[in-house]
């Protein structure tokens, strides 16, 4: 039987150090200058974009999980896979939210059916599968195989959600940073803000998962004790 | 007998049971028909109406049927206990996916036809744009397929896996099946062919990445 871990320096300090990033962040972007055609409004970007960022990587770190569970068969990999997708999925859900607020008094709706938007919601169906996925299978074996294969399938959406903007034209504006030509499309003076922001996401992705993952450890720890209890 | 010559036989014996038994095909033409029907009554008379819709109906309807058939790909082998027998072919397990994607694939393209033929009799498609149509049914159903296999495969010993393919299918699905409606809107509404193209090109993508992929994932994920 495995002795259950309490939660480690590591949690306990990114979590921390998150939520002062994420406080240093908002001043940051609230004292931002003012944008030249929206005024206050495109505040939200400090918001929307780093969620969004962290919430698409974390797809990507998933699929990392999810390959080195399918090549060991380790509990563990499914367990941290899943707290990946499920807190990406936190995230993914704030970048809908604030995307959502935002186009209301930008573009005058909430919700169009533009690219953008709608691979995006194609994106956020198919990790919402992933867990009414695993929980119709009960074979933790299976369970574990068959949401590895949609985790690895389904950010095959990713790049497809992230370069709609460019490939088919759109009324969302075009990538904060485009890696196709390495340029900036933000200006330099609100850019501190946009990144302490990015960096109290990561941080606070981190944390998250790492709470997430041991209570997914606590979890199977019980289970395995008596199985009749889960 | 090379790997490419397995993958055929596998296929070609799969095709053979298949048609010779018929309840999979019958079930799905049926069905798709029935369906036809239902939507044609339901969303008619007007022409234009009935146009504008066949793209979804299309789509929707291949889709549903594709999930039907998906569970022929390895149906048989469990009920007649000879998932065994090919798993003790020495060497990798690739091809046995590959065999079985070109057994759905080909499944898929008999009852698409029979589809496109009905939908474009009973909901006015331009005559025009049936090749186009064609291309995108083909290219679809290489992506539908290719999940399909995969999932069939993984699921293929579980009790009760007939309620559980659609529900891990179609979410890996939905991308193919919406480019899908998306090249045949464009082609029903007759834009310029370049409009149509991109939509093409993401489907080859997604065939490309799922085809390789699955077959990458499949020996990993097959029970045994």
């Amino acid at each position: 039987m495995s002795q259950t871990k309490p939660m480690n320096a590591l949690t306990l300090g990114s979590l921390i150090l998150g939520l002062l990033a994420l406080g240093v962040g908002a001043f940051l972007a609230f004292t931002a200058p003012p944008d030249a055609n929206q005024g206050h409004v495109y505040r939200i970007i400090f918001l929307h974009v780093p969620s969004a960022w962290v919430g698409l990587v974390a797809l990507f770190i998933a699929v990392a999980y999810s390959v080195l569970y399918l090549a060991t068969s380790k509990p563990h990999y499914d367990r941290v896979a899943t707290a990946v997708i499920e807190v990406a999925l936190l995230f993914l859900s704030l970048t809908l939210l604030s995307g959502m607020l935002w186009g209301r008094p930008t573009w005058g709706v909430y919700w169009t059916w533009e690219p953008r938007l709608t691979t995006f919601a194609i994106l956020l169906v198919v990790y919402i599968g992933y867990f009414v996925v695993r929980s119709a299978i009960e074979d933790p074996e299976l369970r574990a195989k068959a949401s590895a294969a949609i985790s690895i399938l389904g950010a095959v959406n990713v790049p497809i959600t992230y370069m709609s903007v460019k490939w088919w034209r759109s009324i969302h504006q075009t990538q904060t940073f485009d890696p196709t030509t390495g340029r900036s499309n933000f200006d330099p003076a609100m850019l501190p803000a946009l990144l302490v922001n990015i960096l109290a996401f990561s941080i606070l992705f981190v944390a998250f998962v790492r709470v997430r993952s041991l209570l997914a450890e606590r979890e199977a720890v019980r289970q395995e004790m008596s199985p009749q209890a889960g | 007998m090379t790997l490419l010559t397995r993958i055929f036989w596998l296929a070609l014996r799969d095709l053979t049971l298949e048609l010779r038994g018929r309840t999979g095909l019958l079930a799905a033409v049926f069905f798709l028909f029935t369906m036809l029907l239902i939507l044609g009554l339901a969303l008619g008379p007007n022409q234009d109406d009935l146009r504008k819709a066949a793209p979804g109906v299309l789509w929707v309807a291949l889709a549903f049927a594709g999930s039907l058939l998906a569970g022929r790909a390895f149906g048989l082998e469990v009920e007649d206990n000879t998932l065994d027998d090919l798993l003790l072919v020495p060497g990798s397990r690739e091809w046995l996916y590959y065999g079985k994607l070109l057994f759905q694939l080909l499944l898929l393209l008999i009852v698409g036809g029979a589809l496109l033929f009905l939908t474009a009799g009973l909901f006015y498609l331009p005559l025009s744009a049936l090749p186009g149509i064609l291309v995108t049914l083909v290219l679809g159903s290489i992506g539908y397929a290719s999940v399909s296999t995969f999932y069939a495969g993984m699921l293929a010993r579980l009790r009760g896996r007939e309620a559980l393919l659609p529900l891990v299918l179609f979410p890996v699905v939905v991308p193919v099946v919406l480019a899908s409606v998306k090249a045949t809107a464009s082609l029903v509404e007759g834009l310029p062919l370049g409009e149509v193209f991109n939509w093409w090109q993401l489907l080859l993508v997604f065939d490309v990445i799922y085809v390789t992929l699955c077959g990458l994932l499949f020996p990993y994920v097959l029970e045994g």
